[in-house]
């Protein structure tokens, strides 16, 4: 241990011994937090759209706080997550007060820097345990303490061209497993030319797995399960990853390379029918392809199995408060007026379509109106129905990174070797077992 | 001017060095071997003995970027130095007209930083859209398969060392005294046996001087490949620094990271040693 | 004929060879759909400002390059007068240790720079450091092929000329300043052109030193962008062609004394 580190762990002990004595021989004081009025000037840590919308969202709060000072500064995605990190393995130093977080790595600032996020159960969050979608609240806290409230929550969503489907004569809204897609996919390409859709298959971006998550999560898989085991290569994911093989094999699988550029130009150019996203990419198709209104439709997804599931939460991203904030109060009243009020909710869905965790915002009527672009569907209503199901919920554990950079290995070695998906996943397990020290569970 | 001042003259003038190259290198290196002893975890720390040495050594990914290094190493570097060898020969020749142009154009690309050129290059080589793809009329998928991936990285590596290569040797061969090859020519030695008995035993040392250098160029290798495809497709472009980056600063295991570095070190320090005594054996 | 055929095949390897920068400079003249259109353009366009407006608004370029050129800068003249003092101390006196100390600082040739880059980082952490010029700049102002270049060079003086120079009564700092120096010239231009480009270009532990936008260098802000949901390829080319064009500019100038001042130096025994 280097000496700076065991002079703060040591500040820290004595910080610890010093506020138990005072709490011991006199009454509880009165805690101030919840009562006191926020106060002060706080800063907030976002990127791009839900940043600009919680700047949006600044008077109203200050409004009813006179006095204080709200800094919403868009760090930028990914560039926050390394930012973070850094300012945790510094102990804090420079963190903003309120910061916002994907859960994907919520569980690594919990579980590598302890006391790097606060404890919202101090400042009153149990309060709002059951406003949330189902498996939010396990999401955020851990062992009795929560270290964050629900922002969004995406499902899994199909869009896909239904112009060319129906070119093809095949009725999408009828497929119930993924083996039918595969046939579906075969005669949508005899028809009209088009790849059923596009994989990143040399991941030359993180994200290239994304299928492949999203298919183990349809069936309560992940790469971790509730122990933080390795459970890479267990059934679902071999089921998972064998779909994904067969795709590719029987050619329905264009090559995304270069990830949202070409996902983008796809889009554009229209040689690619399905889009397997969660729910904020409807917004997206409508922004870049404003002409293919009308063509496309979307469905949640069909399940792995005959009978299997056909609803995921396949992420969320929420709102922490740094440990090592000195306005805890005021940074957790933000965030619950961002958070925890329908209005809030349904402005910031307005404006940039992002999917809100908080239930009692979807009494809008906002999501319950036709879509234009998507045919006059309800979409919000098609989403709100799979936020509704029992959710199982993910233990992305801190470890997440380096099983993405795993996956993405072997999903390459599958689509572009040849690989068999059993034998490329059981390598992948092994070695994430290698790296972390976990246990495999098959 | 007294003789002391004269004597304590020498150390005035290396002591910044010296004073900066012990903190900020000295002192690191040991305590990177320090580091390389703990378990660490983002900021927890626990004292773990070999073990990230003995994790190091049943590493895959370890072995991995050790054989990516290898082929460069055994493949690159030698076609880039031949090559280099036959432009200096080239550059020299008195039938070269345009001579500073044709040498200042192979040099150019040198002072083209690795991020810019690496850049450059994971644009021409675009497998849908690039340049190279729709001059040669192919469908080449550099930078997404593994072999056309590392065949990239050789293409831009050659690209950017080899006239500064080619240079290196062009000044030693003007510095080769011209009655050799007289004596030579008078002998009626052909081209290829003055090039084999005069010009290669000559070269020798700025041959090795540029072995060496390579080496340890291609075994710190990290900008090019980052840049290029971070390490991919199914790290066929892993490099050790590749690594070692990935371990200590995207998962935050310092130790481990640490580990690796030590395990460069020593690899570069056992090449370094072989080739400097093939120097001082042969020169 | 001979001389046609060298001359010709060499001419047009040197063209190929000289093609990726006449493409960097049609590219960053385009935007990022026509670069990646069916047929790349082959022509410069007339796009080039609003490449780099974009990314100004993406990463505040122009913030971008004054931290280069402030952080180059001020290494070349760090560095420079760091490795000069040395390799003329190394060059020109013999004392106890010379062998010894100037060996030591050889490792730094050999040791690769990965290894110091986790202690390194955990320093500047804990003076507080991150983020800032001075820890981009003094780790690597005794830089040791910089100390080696200068040995080489100094030791070109002529001994009579020192002899002569201490003869007049003039003190040892004195000496170096006013003899050796001026005489030095080309080796110094050398040295300062090889300073500022080993900056400039460095990228690896800027990566690591600097975590924000705003104190980016070019190659950080560049290689960052590619990182992007959406990748601004045109943007991203107007700023390499802005990283390299200047250098490769720069260097076409003073390639003379670059050339023969850098290669005397690594040539000679």
């Amino acid at each position: 241990m280097d000496r700076r580190r065991f002079l703060q762990l040591s500040a820290l002990t004595a910080g610890g011994t010093l506020l138990s004595a005072c709490g011991s021989d006199s009454k509880p004081q009165q805690r101030p937090q919840v009562a006191a009025t926020p106060s002060g000037s706080i800063t907030v840590w976002s990127w791009a759209g839900p940043a600009a919308m919680m700047k949006e969202l600044v008077p109203g709060f200050v409004k009813q706080f006179p006095g204080v000072e709200v800094d919403v500064q868009d760090i930028g995605n990914p560039a926050i997550w390394d930012k973070i990190t850094t300012g945790m393995a510094a102990g804090g130093q420079g963190l903003g007060d309120v910061l916002h977080i994907g859960v994907d790595y919520l569980p690594a600032y919990i579980e590598k820097f302890p006391g790097g996020l606060a404890d919202l159960t101090t400042l009153g969050a149990d309060k709002h345990k059951g406003a949330f979608a189902q498996g939010m609240w396990e999401t955020v806290s851990r062992e009795g303490k929560v270290y964050a409230l629900p922002w969004e929550a995406n499902s899994a969503g199909f869009y896909y061209r239904a112009d060319l489907f129906e070119k093809a004569g095949v009725d999408v809204e009828a497929i119930t497993v993924w083996d039918e897609v595969i046939e579906a996919g075969i005669k949508l390409k005899e028809k009209t030319g088009a790849h059923l859709l596009a994989i990143d298959k040399a991941a030359t971006q993180t994200d290239s797995a994304n299928l492949f998550q999203f298919l183990m999560q349809l069936q309560d898989g992940f790469y971790f399960d509730m122990q933080g085991n390795v459970t890479i290569d267990t059934p679902a994911g071999v089921a998972a990853m064998t779909i994904i093989k067969k795709l590719n094999d029987a050619g329905l699988v264009a090559d995304g390379g270069g990830g949202w550029n070409t996902m983008i130009s796809t889009i554009k150019k229209g040689n690619v029918a399905v889009q397997p996203m969660p729910t904020w990419f409807g917004g997206i198709i409508a922004e870049n392809a404003p002409d293919q209104k009308g063509k496309w439709k979307v469905r949640l997804p069909p399940a792995v199995a005959p009978g299997g599931k056909v609803a995921a939460i396949v992420n969320s991203t929420h709102l922490a408060i740094a440990g090592s904030s000195k306005n805890q109060a005021t940074a957790f009243a933000f965030a619950e007026y961002v958070l925890t009020r329908p209005d809030s909710q349904v402005h910031i869905y307005k404006g940039k379509g992002i999917a809100p965790a908080l239930m009692a915002a979807y009494d809008d009527p906002i999501f319950h109106q036709p879509s234009e672009y998507f045919s006059g569907q309800k979409m919000g209503e098609i989403f709100l129905g799979s936020l509704k199901q029992p959710s199982y919920v993910t233990n992305y554990t801190a470890d997440y990174g380096r099983a993405l950079k795993l996956v993405d290995d072997a999903q390459t070695k599958v689509l572009l070797q040849g690989a068999d998906p059993a034998a490329a996943l059981r390598e992948a397990a092994d070695l994430l077992a290698n790296q972390t020290g976990r246990k495999v569970q098959r | 001017m007294t003789l002391r001042a004269m004597k304590l003259a020498p150390y005035f003038f290396i002591l910044p060095a010296l004073a900066l190259f012990a903190i900020f290198k000295l002192y690191p290196i040991a305590w990177s071997f320090q580091l390389s002893l703990f378990r660490t975890e983002g900021a927890l720390q626990s004292f773990a003995g070999a073990a990230n040495y003995t994790r190091l050594v049943a590493d895959p990914l370890f072995w991995t970027a050790l054989r990516n290094t290898g082929a460069v190493l055994a493949v690159q570097v030698p076609i880039m130095l031949a090559l280099a060898l036959a432009l200096s020969i080239a550059f020299n020749s008195g039938l070269l007209r345009f001579r500073s142009f044709v040498r200042l154009g192979w040099f150019l690309p040198i002072v083209t930083g690795p991020i810019a050129y690496g850049l450059l290059f994971a644009v021409l080589l675009n497998p849908q859209s690039g340049l190279v793809n729709w001059a040669l009329g192919l469908d080449i998928p550099w930078l997404t398969d593994k072999f056309w991936a590392r065949v990239a990285l050789g293409l831009a590596l050659t690209w950017h060392y080899v006239g500064f290569n080619a240079m290196v040797y062009l000044s030693r061969l003007q510095a080769l005294p011209a009655d050799q090859y007289d004596a030579a020519a008078v002998d009626g030695a052909g081209v290829w046996r003055r090039f084999w008995h005069v010009t290669l035993p000559g070269m020798r040392p700025v041959i090795v001087l540029t072995v060496v250098m390579s080496t340890i160029g291609t075994l710190q290798l990290f900008d090019e490949p980052y840049v290029l495809t971070k390490g991919g497709p199914d790290n066929a472009l892993l490099t050790l620094g590749l690594y070692l980056y990935d371990n200590g600063f995207r998962f935050f295991d310092f130790g481990y990271a640490s580990a690796i570095a030590y395990a460069l070190t020593v690899i570069i320090g056992v090449l370094g040693i072989i080739q400097f005594r093939v120097l001082r054996d042969r020169t | 004929m001979k001389r046609v055929m060298l001359t010709s095949s060499m001419l047009i390897t040197v063209t190929v060879v000289l093609v990726p920068f006449y493409w960097l400079i049609v590219a960053a003249t385009h935007s990022s759909a026509d670069v990646f259109g069916s047929t790349p353009p082959l022509l410069p366009g007339g796009e080039l400002m609003d490449n780099l407006a974009a990314l100004e608004q993406r990463v505040g370029f122009s913030r971008t390059i004054l931290n280069s050129v402030l952080i180059s800068g001020l290494y070349t003249l760090g560095a420079g007068a760091v490795c000069t003092l040395a390799g003329y101390g190394f060059a020109v006196y013999d004392f106890r240790g010379k062998e010894l100390l100037f060996g030591l600082i050889m490792l730094g040739l050999i040791v690769p720079g990965q290894v110091t880059l986790v202690p390194l980082f955990k320093m500047m952490l804990a003076m507080d450091w991150l983020n800032t010029y001075q820890a981009i700049v003094l780790p690597n102002l005794a830089l040791p092929f910089g100390v080696f270049l200068m040995r080489q060079s100094m030791s070109t003086l002529p001994k009579e000329l020192l002899a002569a120079g201490r003869a007049d009564g003039c003190g040892e700092l004195r000496l170096f300043v006013r003899v050796a120096l001026p005489v030095m010239r080309p080796a110094l231009a050398a040295l300062a052109i090889y300073l500022f480009l080993y900056q400039w270009n460095d990228f690896v532990w800027p990566l690591i030193a600097l975590r924000t936008t705003d104190a980016y260098t070019i190659p950080l802000a560049l290689a960052a962008q590619t990182g992007a949901t959406d990748t601004d390829y045109g943007a991203i080319l107007a700023g390499t062609a802005v990283a390299a064009i200047p250098m490769a500019v720069l260097f076409l100038f003073l390639q003379r004394h670059f050339v023969s001042g850098l290669l005397a130096g690594a040539i000679k025994e």
